[in-house]
């Protein structure tokens, strides 16, 4: 989508490309005349700068919240949950229709079983590091099958909890912004000590937001008798649509199943304020620094009537100066938006969190400044420039031949 | 009577790092209260740095000068602008009009220095603009007058304070034979009949016959003094 | 004020250069304004004067854990207890996950009491027309507005923690000074009980209104230490303390936008700057000229600053502007999807404090170069022809 951002940009930069081959004004003329007003120039680079960086940083944000949610889901697994229950917390999954689904025939084996976990989905509090006070946090209780299930999880330290023991795996992530979760240390939980045992990681999506323990070991604790979910891998993913309808039309078990991609981008909509507000940051950032960057060209144009009836005297054509001039725009404004992609970069591997608003759970990500995004930022900055530097390169190519002779 | 200006030993260098310029060195000079001087010479020879040392714009590196009554070196910065207010007006080459001002408003400039309220300043304005033979134009910018009423308000603005001397930097420079003459009818005027004392300096010969005294300078040191009589002057 | 004609003239100098400047300040003081009113709107919730006599008990370890009915009895014992209304947070969704809004399930005859500054305008007979329907429900004007709700309109609401889709009829249209306390629906806590055989004898918080506010702190200490050994052992705060736990979880919003505003800031002085040092620039004669006619340095510098000062003041004035003007449209947008923000109102101290900002950028950004321009000796200035 921010792609249709850039689609004008093609065009524009396919033009003046061939301005500037077709021996147009020599851009070393544009380059030298930006140093030549040293702080006019930084300046003006420096703001747009700021707003590239905060905008690569804001589609960082965007994109890991976004990322948060949606790489959590396989094409051909399913999330089974009571009917209507829309999040996994508010779900529950009695032992015996579990039972039944274990069975059903379009599900997927391996060599331990069959690939399906019932697990249990419940919110604790645990205290932050930072002295920030008591978060809440989301556990999951979940079977053997449902590690194996989840490949973009891979451990890092320690070991698999024991199904059949008080143990705890913590995401590398969550590690070191809460009190306990190191590995060696113990949470008391629902009256019992919980050992972490292992450090996992989930690569940014949302499992990195969990803490795992066996599922019969947690609703014990909780003293539930009652599964939440159960997550399913289907053999045949083609078969995934019969499988959800087939689960729906069962009138005995009232239940409901969903594509893993699915169930986790509809979870998408819980950040979705952040990005609206990140996009709106942006967008009005951008315009007073389009304004800022016009203000400069005009300047440097004001301040060069002279030279440019000169220009027009030696014989170059109005659509010459007016490419020339562009040329200048995108030179200041694309130095301001490598800078600002740079500068982005501070920002990288922060680690920060925010609530999600169906479960009040915490949900932490980090800011991953990618070459992708700062390519985008550059983009943008280039942008700036052919919007900021329009109208006054439209000026320039207007000022008739006689300036030459005025003083 | 006492000379209005006097000029002892004046020397001015210029420093380019450690390399000393010497532009003027050791001129005396004294003109008396209503003379009408023009300084002249070829270009590098001082005249323009002089004039901006009389008229309190920049400062000596050697010699005194004694100007209004004042020795100009025993000033600060600040007393030197108020004392410029007060005694000098300065006509420019180039006008120098502020462009976002009326021709009233230019006039009226110096005149927010002083204490004069609205109603005074408003009739020291019109005097002076007056004076040049404005009044038809008091209302418009400078972009909307020629050259000449250009200068014209110029004039009038470097008067309205009524300072004893004005002092001149090629004011017809810019102007074309017609409004030259009119400048330098009106200069004359103020001297003749106003009694302001007026310091010139200037290329073009036809401008330098309206003074009384040519003072000629070359390589910073006073070469000659050459008084202009005329027929039509007593 | 015989120079302000001066001043203002010079601004229009060149006029494009004024507008885009005042247009690339205006923009940024919206920003900032907008964003830090969002904070203190926000900010506003944790300190709301209304809650001071006001405090939750809730189970001590996590919020969604169920704490005894029966507490209520204990705690109404309490002598400085004026009420106490034991509240679950329901959940539910009406129609569609979007037109999300509070829904409570609470004891009815307990609601106004607690909620006396909040739950105005309701009359006595509504009042007990609501707490003899069982299936009855209490909601605000700016939420039946919202959905075209009137007196008897039945309300279906999906439970999402709770299996159940009751069939509410409003009893009772409640006003608030706030109106994000209207976007609130109440029900009977009886119905809920009823209806979900684990909630029997259960509830999730209980609201204890107490005579005054210098006793919540004994208060608090006193039924923590009283429930401490329980099963179900208690966390007991203050309201505003309450709400600020939940603010929290929004994560760094307030590092994120203070961040934001220190580098947009940070971008208008830039650019202020180098622009009023651009002008000044152009100005070296004309500043000179005023020298000589008998202008102190320090007189000339005035005029520049004050130049300076005013065109960042109309930047900043056109931002403050945009802000109120989008204000409402900002609440309507952005307070769906964060609750708090149906309440989005520009503080007045945050719209001070841009302005005061803008200041300190016109005096800073012209303070270098008009300096230096009035240092530099006048006839260099006259020279530059």
């Amino acid at each position: 989508m921010a792609w249709a951002l850039f689609l004008p940009l093609v065009p524009a930069l396919g033009w003046l490309a061939w301005a500037a081959l077709r021996h147009a004004v020599p851009l070393s003329y544009n380059w030298r005349s930006l140093w030549q007003r040293k702080t006019a120039t930084l300046s003006t680079a420096a703001a747009i700068a700021v707003v590239v960086a905060i905008f690569v940083v804001v589609r960082s944000l965007s994109q890991g919240i976004s990322h948060a949610f949606v790489s959590s889901g396989r094409a051909d697994q399913a999330v089974v949950l009571r009917a209507n229950s829309r999040v996994e917390l508010n779900s529950s999954l009695e032992r015996d229709q579990a039972r039944v689904l274990k069975v059903h025939p379009l599900l997927a084996r391996d060599e331990a079983g069959v690939l399906a976990s019932a697990e249990c989905y419940v919110i604790m509090m645990l205290d932050r590091t930072d002295g920030g006070g008591g978060t809440n946090v989301a556990v999951r209780g979940l079977e053997p099958a449902g590690i194996r299930m989840r490949g973009q999880v891979r451990l890092v330290q320690g070991r698999w909890f024991n199904p059949t023991l008080w143990e705890m795996v913590v995401p590398r992530r969550m590690a070191g912004r809460f009190q306990g979760l190191q590995l060696g240390q113990s949470i008391t939980f629902a009256g019992h000590r919980w050992p972490i045992v292992g450090v996992f990681d989930a690569g940014g999506s949302a499992f990195d937001s969990e803490l795992w323990t066996g599922v019969e070991q947690l609703m014990q604790a909780r003293k539930r008798d009652a599964y939440s979910t159960m997550l399913v891998r289907l053999a045949d993913p083609g078969r995934l649509a019969s499988f959800i309808q087939q689960v729906d039309a069962d009138k005995r078990l009232k239940l409901e199943a969903k594509a893993e991609t699915d169930y986790y981008s509809e979870q998408t909509e819980a950040g979705r304020p952040i990005q609206v507000l990140g996009n709106l940051i942006t967008a009005i950032l951008t315009l007073g620094a389009i304004f800022a960057a016009m203000n400069t060209m005009y300047s440097a144009v004001a301040g060069r009537t002279a030279e440019i009836g000169t220009l027009r005297a030696l014989g170059f054509r109005q659509v010459e100066i007016l490419a020339s001039f562009q040329w200048e725009a995108l030179m200041l404004c694309t130095m301001g938006g490598v800078a600002g992609a740079l500068l982005a970069q501070a920002f990288n591997g922060i680690q920060t969190s925010t609530v999600n608003f169906q479960t009040f759970s915490d949900v932490s990500f980090a800011f991953t400044i990618t070459p992708g995004l700062m390519a985008q930022g550059v983009a943008f900055s280039v942008l700036m420039g052919l919007a900021g530097g329009f109208f006054p390169a439209w000026r320039a190519s207007r000022i008739p031949v006689t300036e030459a002779m005025n003083s | 009577m006492e000379p209005i200006i006097t000029c002892r030993a004046i020397a001015k260098s210029y420093y380019r790092g450690a390399l000393e310029i010497p532009v003027l060195q050791g001129l005396d000079l004294e003109i008396p209260r209503g003379g009408y001087y023009a300084l002249m010479g070829p270009s590098g020879s001082g005249k323009t740095t002089l004039l901006n040392l009389i008229a309190g714009i920049d400062r000596p590196t050697g010699g005194t000068l004694e100007v209004c009554g004042y020795q100009l070196n025993d000033l600060d910065d600040d007393q030197l602008a108020g004392w410029r207010a007060l005694h000098m007006g300065f006509i420019f080459q180039n006008y120098n009009l502020v462009p976002v001002l009326s021709a009233f408003e230019n006039v009226e400039l110096p005149l927010l220095l002083t204490t004069l309220g609205r109603r005074e300043r408003r009739e020291r304005v019109m005097a002076a603009l007056g004076l040049v033979n404005l009044l038809d134009r008091t209302g418009n910018y400078p972009r909307q007058l020629s050259g000449g009423q250009e200068q014209r308000v110029a004039i009038a603005r470097a008067i309205v304070t009524e300072p004893e001397i004005l002092v001149a930097d090629e004011p017809t420079g810019a102007l074309d034979a017609k409004n030259a003459e009119e400048v330098m009818a009106l200069l004359e005027h103020l001297n003749q009949g106003l009694g302001k004392t007026i310091l010139l300096v200037t290329h073009d010969p036809k401008a330098a016959h309206h003074a009384r005294v040519q003072i000629h300078l070359e390589k910073g040191v006073l070469e000659k003094t050459v008084e202009i009589n005329r027929p039509d002057r007593p | 004020m015989k120079y302000l004609h001066l001043i203002w003239r010079s601004l229009l100098r060149s006029r494009r250069r004024t507008l885009l400047t005042v247009l690339s300040l205006g923009v940024s003081v919206f920003l900032v304004a907008t964003l830090q009113s969002i904070l203190g709107t926000l900010d506003s919730y944790a300190h709301n004067p209304d809650s001071a006599n006001r405090m939750v008990v809730r189970h001590k370890t996590s919020i969604t854990n169920l704490l005894p009915f029966r507490y209520g009895d204990w705690l109404r014992q309490q002598p400085e207890v004026e009420a106490v209304m034991g509240l679950q947070w329901f959940g539910g969704i009406y129609q569609d996950q979007r037109n999300f809004f509070a829904n409570f399930a609470v004891e009815p005859e307990y609601l106004v009491p607690i909620f006396k500054e909040e739950v105005r305008g309701v009359s006595e007979s509504e009042v007990r027309d609501f707490i003899r329907d069982r299936t009855g429900c209490v909601v605000g004007q700016a939420l039946a507005d919202k959905f075209g709700w009137k007196l008897g309109t039945v309300v279906p609401l999906q439970g999402t923690i709770f299996p159940i889709t009751p069939r509410l009829t409003i009893r009772a249209i409640f006003r608030s000074k706030r109106a994000s306390d209207e976007m609130a629906l109440y029900f009977q806590y009886k119905h809920l009980e009823e209806s979900v055989p684990r909630m029997q004898g259960k509830v999730g918080t209980f609201w204890v209104r107490v005579r005054s506010a210098d006793d919540v702190p004994r208060l608090i200490e006193r039924i923590d230490h009283h429930f401490r050994d329980a099963l179900e052992p208690t966390l007991s705060e203050t309201e505003n303390a309450f709400q600020l736990e939940f603010l929290k979880m929004l994560g760094d919003y307030a590092t994120m936008i203070h961040t934001i505003t220190a580098a947009v800031l940070a971008a208008i002085l830039i650019v202020t700057a180098s622009t009023m040092a651009m002008t000044i620039r152009e100005r070296a004669t004309e500043i000179a000229v005023f020298r000589a006619m008998g202008f102190t340095g320090r007189q000339v510098l005035g005029l520049l600053m004050a130049e300076g000062v005013l065109l960042s003041a109309m930047g900043g004035l056109a931002g403050i502007a945009l802000a109120v003007v989008t204000a409402g449209a900002v609440r309507a947008n952005v307070g769906t999807s964060i609750p708090w923000l149906s309440d989005f109102q520009l503080q007045g101290g945050t719209l001070l404090f841009c302005l005061q900002a803008t200041l300190a950028v016109g005096v800073l950004s012209t303070f270098i170069p008009a300096y230096q321009a009035v240092r530099r000796p006048i006839v260099e200035g006259l020279r530059s022809l």
